[in-house]
């Protein structure tokens, strides 16, 4: 830099700063306000953009789960992205489930949850009874906001054998989300992942019969057996 | 047609709304941006959301990459790690990739800006070997994890201030090296 302006240094180092966002907030406002008004700052920009972007060739590519298109074609484009046949008999079956077990919500934490494996929480900030219409298969769910766990206590029923039953959170209008494989055991504790936590609010929970190990495309495969939306306590 | 031709075809026509040029350059860029944010994020559910947002941004921004002078690749990639990086601080929320999409708009990059799109990551990676190592593992740093000054301190287990002169050296001596 040979006969530079220490200026010209000063502006070199904001830029390439700025473009690896180490910059405080305000700084960082200040630096935009001046990249709006001084195309040789842009510039220096651009070029530190175009060089460090070469560092992101040693970040190894991962396949997004299908979900993820889904659900921006969704928020872009108004209508969901065209449903498969599979998947409408799906909704439907659990429209049906759903009429009757909106009947029996709230009413268990019986005493014998506390017998063994996880402990449901005391005060839940969600509660669901996820039920087939025949009483067939039962599973009671109960959600610790604190600790964000799902509290599940399977009541009647059991996965069929060489089968496994999945849990799946729906909300919306977003495509069914996996929140695990229930195990062999009847009580056990889920934790939910972040993004999947204020999506709780007002949606469902439903189980569905699935291959050992669970849904092979991250989609549900098989019938629904049980469904129940969460509720207020 | 090279593939950043490909690339750059597809985004002009995303920006006149083809939802199959959408539905393609997701197909051909997701796994990429999403190892990206992945990086910075490490946590596999934010890293959803947030390439859904990504997406959204690139599908809405379209319309304006023509005029940022910046390759395809890089517009994509500087999109999605500036989504990720203000997820993890929840802060600041979409200004920098909005500054990108928007305000760095100069048609003509005159030749300075042609020799820089002529870089490649050989010269680059010639530049970093220049460097001290801890120096040259800091600038990485922020850049893929998106580490603040904060985190590189405490990484390195230096003072704040030394970190600072640390990288503010090595970006001086980065551009001296890269314009030569």
């Amino acid at each position: 830099m040979t006969g530079e302006m220490p200026e010209r240094d000063d502006d070199i180092v904001r830029a390439g700063e700025y473009a690896l966002s180490l910059l405080p907030p305000d700084e960082a406002e200040a630096f935009e306000a001046r990249l709006a008004s001084e195309p040789e700052l842009r510039r220096i920009y651009a070029a530190w953009v175009e060089d460090l972007t070469l560092l992101s060739e040693d970040v190894a590519p991962v396949a997004p789960p299908a979900a993820v298109l889904a659900k921006v074609q969704a928020r872009l484009f108004a209508e969901a992205p065209r449903p498969n046949p599979a998947t409408l008999l799906w909704r439907r079956a659990l429209m049906a489930g759903l009429a009757v077990t909106v009947l029996a919500v709230g009413v268990f934490l019986s005493a014998d949850l506390l017998r063994q494996g996880p402990v449901a929480p005391q005060d839940p900030a969600y509660t669901a009874e996820v039920a087939a219409e025949d009483g067939s298969l039962v599973v009671a769910a109960a959600y610790d906001a604190e600790a964000a766990q799902l509290y599940l206590e399977r009541r009647e029923g059991a996965a069929a054998p060489g089968r496994s039953l999945e849990l799946w959170l729906i909300s919306g209008e977003d495509a069914p989300v996996s929140l695990g494989v229930l195990p062999e055991a009847p009580r056990t504790a889920l934790v939910i992942a972040p993004a999947l936590r204020e999506k709780l609010a007002g949606g469902l929970l439903a189980i569905s019969d699935e291959p050992e190990g669970g849904s092979p495309t991250g989609a549900p495969t098989g019938a629904v057996l049980a469904a129940g939306p969460l509720t207020d306590t | 047609m090279t593939e950043l031709q490909e690339i750059e075809n597809l985004i002009a026509r995303v920006a006149m709304g083809d939802r199959e040029a959408f539905r393609r350059i997701y197909s051909r860029t997701s796994a990429k941006l999403f190892g990206v944010v992945l990086r910075v994020l490490n946590d596999r559910a934010e890293a959803e959301d947030v390439l859904q947002d990504v997406y959204v941004k690139i599908w809405n921004n379209a319309g304006r990459y023509r005029a940022n002078g910046l390759s395809p690749m890089t517009w994509l990639i500087t999109i999605a790690r500036n989504a990720a990086i203000d997820r993890k601080r929840r802060q600041r929320a979409a200004t920098v990739g909005d500054v990108l999409t928007e305000t760095l708009a100069d048609p003509s990059p005159g030749p300075e800006g042609q020799a820089i799109a002529a870089s490649d990551s050989a010269r680059l990676e010639g530049c970093f070997g220049e460097l001290d190592g801890a120096h040259a593992e800091a600038v990485r740093r922020a850049y893929l994890e998106g580490e603040s000054y904060a985190e590189l301190a405490a990484h390195f287990d230096v003072p704040l201030n030394t970190m600072r002169t640390w990288l503010r050296r090595s970006l001086l001596k980065l551009r001296e090296c890269l314009s030569r």
